[in-house]
C-alpha cells in the first residue's frame, strides 16, 4: 500500500489509529503487527508468507544464539541466520541477474526465473540482518516475544522504503514508549511535509521525466532538464517517504533516525553521502566497511574496502550493471576526494564545491535511472551534445517554461533556505504567533491539495519500492 | 499561542479532515456515474480469497475509493487550480487553459498515423468509389489548439504539414482547405468541437467544391444553455456552462434520419440528447456507424456520402440542401467491408471530413 493513496490516508490510517489508541498498552504492538501485515499483504498478498518465514527464522536463530554455549556455535547460528535472510534476497532479487550474465558469458540459455520482486525485501532483509548481528555482538538482547520482534520488522511506517531502522535504536521503544500530544502534532506535521514532497513535487518531476522519455524531441537542454528533474524527483520521493515514515513513527511513539539532511547543499561527495540515505550508509559502514577493517589497514586494502562497500551499495539498489556502475562511480569519486580532491575543495569557493557536487550527482543519477549501461552512455552523450542533437526545441522550451516555477520551488525546498527563514520569523514575537496560527492551516491545506491529486488519479509511482 | 494549544490545533484540524472524510467515505451511498467526466464510476470490488490472493481486490479497491471519494469533483478542481495557479504548470492532464478556452496538447505530428489514415481512405476509394462516384472532396478540421496554442506558447502539431500530406497523397480527392475560414472563437470553450453557428463559411467552402448550394434562410435557435463540454470534466476547472445553438429552417426540420444500427428514426436535431451525458450528441444523435438522411425538399435526387467523425455531426446539416439523400458513415464504428451492403456509391458525391485530432491518432479506423 502506498502512503500517498486514498486507501491508506482515508481508510487504513484512521482504522489503525482508532484501534491503536483504543487498546491498552500491552496490546499496542499486536495492533501494529497485525495492521502492518495487512499493509504489506495489501501490495504483496503472497509474499507476506515469505516475510513471515524471514521473521520466524531470524527470531528463532537469535534465541538459539543466546542459548549457544560457545562463541563458535553462536557464530554458526549468526551466519546461518544471515545467510537465510540473504538467500531470500538473492533468490528473489538477484537470481535473474546472475543467470542472464551466466548465459551471456557461457552462451548457454538457462531460463530466467522471472520472479516478481517482493516489495521492501532489501529494506527488511537489512533490518533483520542488523538484528541478528547485533544479537551476535551482544549489542542487544534477543526478543522472546515474536510479536514484538515481528513488529520491529514489519512496522508499516518504515517497512517498504526505510529508513533502515536498526534494532538497537528502537529495542527499548518496542517495549516502552511514550505517546503525547506533542509527538502526535510533530508526527502529523512531518507526515504532511513528506506527503507534500512526494505527491506535489516528486510526482510532478517524475512526470517530466516520463514526458522526456516518451518525447520524440531530443535536445541537449531537454537532457539536462531531465537530469535535474530526476535529481529532484528522487530526492523528494525518497526523503518524502522518510519524512512520512518518521512522522508516522512519532505518532505511534517511535523515534526513527533521520535519513536525509539536505544532501544537495553538500560541498563534496563525501558530505553528500553523509546527508543522503543516511541509514543505508551507516548500515554499510557498521556491518561491512568496519568489519573489513575500515581505514585502519594498508592503502590498497583500504581502497579495496571502499570499492566493496560501493559495489554493494550499487548492487543493493538494483540487480543490473548500471546500478553497480553507479555505485562504483561514487566509490571512485570518494577515493579521489579522500586522496587528493577534498583538500582542494575545502579551499575552493563555496559555489565551485556546490557546482562540483551537483554536476556529479546529476551524472550519477542519470546512470542510476538508465535502463542499461548502454542507455546510460546514450543519456550522457545527449547531455554533452555528442549525439548530433540540437541544443533546444519547441517542446523543450515549452516544458522549461511550464516547469520553471516547479524547478525554482523544488530547488529552494531541497535546501534549508525556507526552513531557516521560517525559523527566523518564528523567533520574533509577532512572527511566532503568525506561524503558530498558520502552520496547522498550512498542513491541512497540503493534505487537501494532496487529496485532490490522489483523487484525480495522478502519476504516483514510488521509486524506492523497487529496491 | 501556547505550544500546547498549537499541538491541539494541529491534531484536531488534521484529524477532522482524515476521520471526517473516512466516515463520509464509508457512509456515503455509491454513485453510479460521473456527470462531469462522462463515465461510470467504479463499484465496490468483488471480495473473495481468489481476488485477494491475485491482488485484484486491492487494485480495484483503490480505483473504487478514488471514484467514490466524497466531494470528488471539488477535490479534482482543487488539484487543477493548484496545478495551474500554485505550481504554475502550463497544463493539467494534457489540457491547457488560455484565453478563456481549454485545449488539448496534441503534438507532434504522427506520420505513421497519417499514413495509416491515408491507406484506409485509399482502400475505401479503390473498393467502392473508383469509377462510380462523381467526385470526392477531402478536408481536415483543425483542432482548436491550432489557433490557441501557437499564439500562447503551447506546442502544436504541424497542421499545415498535415494538410499538405493529404493534399499530396489522396490524389483521387479534391482537397479543401478550411483552416483559414475558422478561428479560436468558432469552438466551444470547454469542448473539443466547433460551434455550428460559426462554421457556415467552412460549410460553404465544402459545398462549393461539391458544386452544391448552401441554405439561405437558416435561423439560429438556442437548444440549451447548460452545455458542459468534454474538456470541462477532464480539466476539472470551474467554468460556466455554454450555449448550444442550432441552425435550422423548415427544410431541415422536415428531414428524417435513419440510424441503421438502432433502427430508430429521428430528426436532424435530437432534442432527447440535450439531457444526455453529452449534449453535443444533439446534432445527428451523436456517434453512429451509419446514418441515412432523407431530404423531402430536395430539388434533385443527388446523393451525398459523408465519411466523418464527430465534427461532421454539426456541419452535415448545413450541407444537405441540394441532396435528396445523405449517407453518413463513421468507419471508427463500421468495418469498410460491410459498407457495400448498405451504401450505393453510384453517382454519389463523397465528402471525407475528419478532425486533425482523429487523423493524428487514426488507428481507431477499422480496416
Amino acid at each position: 500500500m502506498l502512503f500517498s493513496s486514498i486507501p491508506f490516508l482515508y481508510y487504513f490510517l484512521p482504522a489503525v489509529m482508532l484501534c491503536y489508541f483504543a487498546v491498552p498498552k500491552k496490546l499496542k504492538n499486536a495492533v501494529l503487527f497485525v495492521f502492518s501485515l495487512v499493509f504489506y499483504a495489501w501490495g504483496e498478498p503472497v509474499y507476506v508468507f515469505l516475510m513471515a518465514a524471514s521473521i520466524t527464522f531470524a527470531w528463532g536463530f537469535a534465541l538459539l544464539m543466546e542459548k549457544a554455549k560457545t562463541q563458535k556455535i553462536k557464530k554458526i547460528f549468526m551466519i546461518v541466520s544471515v545467510c537465510i535472510s540473504f538467500a531470500f534476497l538473492c533468490y528473489f532479487k538477484y537470481a535473474d541477474f546472475f543467470i542472464s550474465n551466466f548465459n551471456a558469458a557461457t552462451g548457454l540459455s538457462v531460463p530466467l526465473l522471472r520472479i516478481a520482486l517482493p516489495v521492501g525485501i532489501s529494506f527488511y532483509t537489512f533490518q533483520i540482518a542488523s538484528y541478528t548481528i547485533d544479537i551476535y555482538r551482544g549489542d542487544a538482547k534477543a526478543k522472546r516475544n515474536i510479536v514484538d520482534f515481528g513488529t520491529y520488522v514489519v512496522l508499516f511506517p518504515q517497512l517498504i522504503a526505510g529508513p533502515i531502522v536498526r534494532y538497537v535504536d528502537i529495542a527499548e521503544q518496542l517495549e516502552h514508549r511514550e505517546h503525547s500530544l506533542e509527538k502526535a502534532a510533530y508526527g502529523i506535521q512531518r507526515f504532511c511535509i513528506g506527503l507534500g514532497k512526494k505527491v506535489l513535487f516528486a510526482n510532478a518531476f517524475g512526470e517530466l521525466c516520463s514526458i522526456f522519455r516518451e518525447s520524440s524531441e531530443q535536445t541537449v537542454l531537454f537532457y539536462w532538464m531531465y537530469a535535474a528533474a530526476f535529481m529532484l524527483q528522487i530526492y523528494f520521493d525518497f526523503s518524502g517517504y522518510s519524512d512520512m515514515a518518521i512522522g508516522l513513527g512519532r505518532i505511534f511513539g517511535f523515534t526513527f533516525l533521520e535519513n536525509f539532511d539536505f544532501p544537495y547543499i553538500s560541498k563534496s561527495i563525501t558530505e553528500f553521502w553523509r546527508r543522503w540515505h543516511m541509514s543505508l550508509g551507516s548500515w554499510f559502514r557498521d556491518y561491512v566497511y568496519i568489519p573489513l577493517g575500515g581505514n585502519r589497514v594498508s592503502t590498497p586494502r583500504w581502497l579495496f574496502n571502499i570499492f566493496v562497500v560501493w559495489f554493494l551499495t550499487g548492487f543493493w539498489h538494483g540487480a543490473d550493471w548500471q546500478f553497480i556502475a553507479w555505485g562504483l562511480f561514487y566509490g571512485t569519486l570518494l577515493v579521489i576526494e579522500k586522496i587528493w580532491l577534498k583538500k582542494w575543495l575545502d579551499k575552493a569557493p563555496s559555489f565551485v564545491s556546490h557546482i562540483y557536487v551537483l554536476f556529479f550527482t546529476a551524472i550519477g543519477f542519470v546512470i542510476f535511472n538508465s535502463v542499461s549501461i548502454g542507455g546510460a552512455l546514450e543519456d550522457l552523450k545527449g547531455m554533452f551534445g555528442l549525439s548530433d542533437i540540437p541544443l533546444s526545441g519547441t517542446e523543450t522550451l515549452y516544458y522549461l517554461k511550464s516547469y520553471g516555477l516547479m524547478f525554482i520551488a523544488g530547488s529552494l525546498l531541497a535546501t534549508p533556505v525556507i526552513k531557516n527563514v521560517l525559523k527566523k520569523i518564528n523567533a520574533t514575537s509577532l512572527g511566532g504567533k503568525i506561524i503558530a496560527f498558520a502552520k496547522p492551516i498550512g498542513f491541512a491545506a497540503v493534505l487537501i491539495i494532496v487529496t485532490g491529486y490522489l483523487v484525480d488519479g495522478s502519476f504516483n509511482p514510488f521509486l524506492y519500492f523497487r529496491f | 499561542m501556547k505550544k500546547k494549544t498549537e499541538y491541539i490545533y494541529t491534531v484536531v484540524l488534521v484529524a477532522v479532515i482524515i476521520f471526517g472524510l473516512f466516515a463520509w467515505a464509508v457512509l456515503k451511498p455509491m454513485d453510479d456515474f460521473s456527470e462531469s467526466e462522462r463515465r461510470p464510476l467504479e463499484k465496490f470490488p468483488e471480495l473473495s480469497v481468489k481476488t485477494i490472493l491475485n491482488g485484484d481486490f486491492m487494485e480495484n479497491f483503490e480505483d473504487y475509493t478514488n471514484d467514490q471519494f466524497p466531494l470528488r469533483d471539488g477535490f479534482r478542481s482543487v488539484k487543477a487550480l493548484a496545478q495551474y495557479y500554485l505550481f504554475g504548470l502550463s497544463d493539467n492532464n494534457d489540457l491547457y487553459y488560455t484565453e478563456g478556452q481549454i485545449a488539448k496538447l496534441d503534438f507532434p505530428l504522427d506520420e505513421k498515423s497519417l499514413e495509416y489514415a491515408k491507406d484506409r481512405f485509399t482502400e475505401l476509394y479503390e473498393t467502392y468509389m473508383d469509377g462510380k462516384v462523381n467526385k470526392v472532396v477531402f478536408s481536415v478540421v483543425p483542432d482548436k489548439g491550432f489557433y490557441l496554442g501557437a499564439a500562447n506558447g503551447y506546442p502544436v502539431m504541424d497542421h499545415a504539414a498535415m494538410e499538405k500530406y493529404f493534399e499530396e497523397n489522396l490524389g483521387f480527392a479534391e482537397y479543401v482547405k478550411i483552416s483559414g475560414l475558422l478561428d479560436k472563437n468558432d469552438y466551444y470553450a470547454a469542448d473539443t468541437h466547433w460551434r455550428q453557428q460559426d462554421i457556415t463559411e467552412a460549410a460553404d467552402a465544402l459545398l462549393s467544391a461539391l458544386d452544391a448550394r448552401p441554405f439561405e434562410n437558416l435561423e439560429e435557435t438556442l437548444a440549451t444553455d447548460k452545455f458542459h463540454g468534454v474538456y470541462y470534466g477532464q480539466s476539472a476547472l470551474p467554468l460556466p456552462a455554454e450555449e448550444i445553438i442550432y441552425l435550422h429552417n423548415p427544410e431541415l426540420d422536415s428531414m428524417t434520419v435513419m440510424n441503421f444500427e438502432t433502427g430508430k428514426e429521428t430528426g436532424v436535431y435530437d432534442f432527447d440528447k440535450l439531457e444526455s451525458k453529452d449534449p453535443y450528441e444533439f446534432y445527428l444523435s451523436g456517434a453512429a456507424a451509419l446514418l441515412e438522411v432523407n431530404n423531402p425538399s430536395a430539388e434533385s435526387d443527388r446523393h451525398l456520402i459523408i465519411f466523418r467523425d464527430s465534427f461532421g455531426s454539426s456541419i452535415a446539416p448545413l450541407l444537405m440542401r441540394d441532396y435528396a439523400k445523405i449517407t453518413i458513415v463513421d468507419t471508427r464504428y463500421i468495418a469498410p467491408a460491410m459498407l457495400g451492403d448498405y451504401v450505393d456509391f453510384e453517382d454519389a458525391d463523397v465528402l471525407m471530413l475528419y478532425s486533425s485530432l482523429i487523423l493524428n491518432d487514426s488507428y481507431i479506423f477499422k480496416k
